[in-house]
């Protein structure tokens, strides 16, 4: 097994879950039925075609720079008449980072691995008019399992979110984590996709294990201020 | 085979202006890098690119996005019948688009209470936009005099009609819906997959809304006597922003979705490449005209960088992650941006080993763009449009 780990950062992401109709919502974080859409359509799979091997991959994500919500009022008009139709709202989060992490087989990681540097289908961060800003692959671990791998992993935030958090020396990141059964009673939500199938689309539920954060390096952090250094010592 | 993915990308600097608002007037604004950006959503500049197509290409070559598609359609029936009456055409139209799409066709409600008010009766309507090409409906409107010489009420009913009608829904889908793909939630299996990926513009430095006062003078308040305020007061508010704009559009889905293109007279790779051509023609030189005449804020990009890349597109955005900073003496952000987007795709490529060869050109306007020479020898507009055309379609005969 190893672990394929992901950036996902761009000026605006959408990851939506539940929403329909005109209001179009976005979790806090990738769900894992957009982080397959988007390896699957790497790999060049037609929305019909089977993707069960991509969903049984074991799927996380640590949270690096949260980012913030944002509302998008979007109205369309008659083409003829120029009266407004329904107006809708999309959400997005806005300057976030995250590194997402799927677990499988050595194969099929190292497969994915090259279909992210030729995708067939061009990667976006949820909605098409969100492009990566940042390159998505970033790493495979091969010697560590999920949890593990999202835990090593240096930090991501920008440099600017890194120095706002400069009295930090080491960070804590949230890490949402696919659960297992020996998690007990977890979080859930409806983004373990079945299929993309446009006639047919399903998503079952998934548990999502919150386990303790992980501790990252601040490479902004400001040297520890000790003034008898600079005393000598006695 | 060759892949061909083409990026766009471009600095482009607006004085006050609202291209687009939100739900209470505000433009539109999102934060990245920690600070406040002003920003136009795709959505936005996408309409006024395929708005844009209007002057470049022929109507045959475009198509309507509307929920009066069978008004539009019952025109071409008439057209091709004269003897069939307008309530008639509508009902014929509403009944082929319906067979086509799964897509009800109806008068709305709203509307069905004006019936006999003088004005004769309302027109059915789709429930949402429907992007078809001229081509489609010309085709829907041959099946359609068809079903009405038949004399067949149960003629939509058979299904190698229904068939029929799908594929002419579903075949020689014009430029922009080839570029911008198409949704019929009824029919999910005739969706077409847009080949372009538009970003929202966002400023490359930190923006603050403006709101501008104003009083608007009653030209026939002249004598002493009359009350002496303003006939009206309000705000407008407003940004002037350097904006970073990026597009890319994935030339091999663009071919599959074109077909084999529009015309019997000409080599395949022209439908594409007139595509493309159209496509950075308009997505460059349009704007979305929200309170344009408020503002006037009519520019043109100032830096252009168009490449062509065989493994994945990349966005330039993270060059101005970093908010630039207007000079204190003389202010302005545009040379900064210049900058800042050489280094960075300069570095971004070395870095990831990628884009070496990948051909380039470059569009510049005045002395604040001239780290873009690193890149390649500026073009004006139409040989910049002309090279990539030639290029794309070169590629496309090899692939």
């Amino acid at each position: 097994m190893s672990v394929l780990l992901l950036q996902l950062a761009g000026p605006l992401q959408s990851w939506g879950a539940t929403s329909r109709f005109a209001r179009r919502s976005t979790e806090a974080a990738p769900t894992k039925s957009g982080v397959i859409g988007l390896l699957a359509a790497a790999l060049g799979r037609e929305r019909t075609e089977d993707i069960s091997d991509l969903a049984a991959l074991r799927f996380g994500v640590r949270v690096d720079q949260p980012g913030t919500l944002l509302r998008d009022f979007h109205t369309a008009h008659h083409f003829v008449t120029g009266e407004a139709a329904p107006v809708s709202e999309r959400f997005y989060v806005a300057d976030a980072v995250f590194v997402a992490g799927v677990e499988g087989e050595d194969a099929l990681v190292e497969t994915l691995r090259q279909a992210l540097a030729a995708p067939v289908f061009l990667p976006y961060l949820g909605r098409r008019s969100c492009p990566p800003s940042r390159p998505i692959f970033l790493n495979i671990e091969k010697n560590a399992g999920l949890i593990e791998a999202l835990q090593r992993e240096p930090w991501h935030a920008a440099r600017w979110h890194q120095r706002r958090r400069r009295d930090e020396r080491s960070v804590e990141l949230e890490l949402l984590i696919e659960a297992e059964a020996e998690d007990g009673p977890v979080d859930s939500l409806r983004d373990q996709p079945v299929s993309f199938d446009p006639l047919n689309r399903r998503y079952r539920l998934r548990g999502v294990h919150r386990p303790p954060r992980a501790s990252v390096i601040n490479p902004a952090a400001r040297p520890v201020h000790d003034p008898f250094t600079a005393l000598g010592s006695a | 085979m060759t892949r061909t993915i083409l990026e766009v990308h471009a600095l482009q600097t607006v004085p006050p202006s609202c291209l687009n608002r939100d739900d209470t007037g505000t433009p539109k604004t999102a934060v990245y890098g920690g600070v406040r950006r002003a920003r136009v959503s795709s959505q936005s500049w996408k309409r006024a690119t395929r708005q844009g197509f209007h002057d470049l290409l022929d109507p045959s070559e475009l198509g309507v996005r509307t929920r009066r598609v069978a008004e539009l359609l019952a025109e071409r029936i008439r057209k091709l019948d004269g003897s069939i009456e307008q309530g008639d055409a509508w009902t014929l139209a509403a009944e082929t688009i319906q067979t086509a799409t799964g897509s009800k066709i109806e008068v709305p409600k709203r509307q069905s209470g004006r019936n006999g008010e003088g004005g004769g009766s309302a027109a059915p309507e789709s429930k949402y936009l429907m992007f078809l090409s001229a081509h489609q409906l010309d085709g829907l409107a041959e099946m359609a005099v068809k079903a009405h010489g038949s004399g067949n009420k149960d003629y939509f009913k058979d299904k190698a009609v229904k068939d029929q009608a799908k594929r002419i829904a579903n075949a020689r889908h014009s430029v922009d819906i080839a570029l911008f793909g198409r949704m019929i939630a009824d029919a999910t299996d005739i969706n077409v997959d847009a080949a372009a990926q538009v970003a929202h513009a966002i400023s490359v430095h930190r923006v603050d809304n403006e709101s501008d006062y104003y009083t608007a003078v009653d030209d026939y308040k002249e004598r002493e006597d009359d009350d002496q305020g303003a006939g009206m007061i309000g705000t407008v508010e407003f940004n002037s922003a350097t904006l970073y704009r990026y597009a890319a559009v994935d030339v091999d889905l663009l071919r599959r979705n074109l077909g084999k293109g529009l015309r019997e007279d000409e080599p395949l790779t022209e439908p594409v490449r007139r595509a493309v051509e159209a496509f950075i023609q308009s997505f460059l030189t349009s704007l979305p005209t929200g309170k344009i005449n408020t503002f006037g804020n009519h520019t043109l990009p100032d830096a252009v960088v168009v490449k062509l890349r065989d493994s994945r597109p990349i966005s330039l955005v993270a060059a101005f992650e970093e908010p630039c900073q207007a000079d204190p003496e003389t202010g302005g952000h545009t040379r900064q941006a210049a900058e800042a987007l050489v280094s960075y795709l300069t570095e971004v490529e070395a870095g990831y080993g990628v884009g070496h060869g990948d051909p380039a050109w470059v569009l510049r306007v005045g002395r604040n763009t001239e780290a873009l020479t690193r890149v390649g020898a500026g073009l004006p507009l139409p040989d910049l449009i002309a090279a990539v055309g030639a290029e794309v379609a070169r590629r496309q005969d090899e692939a």
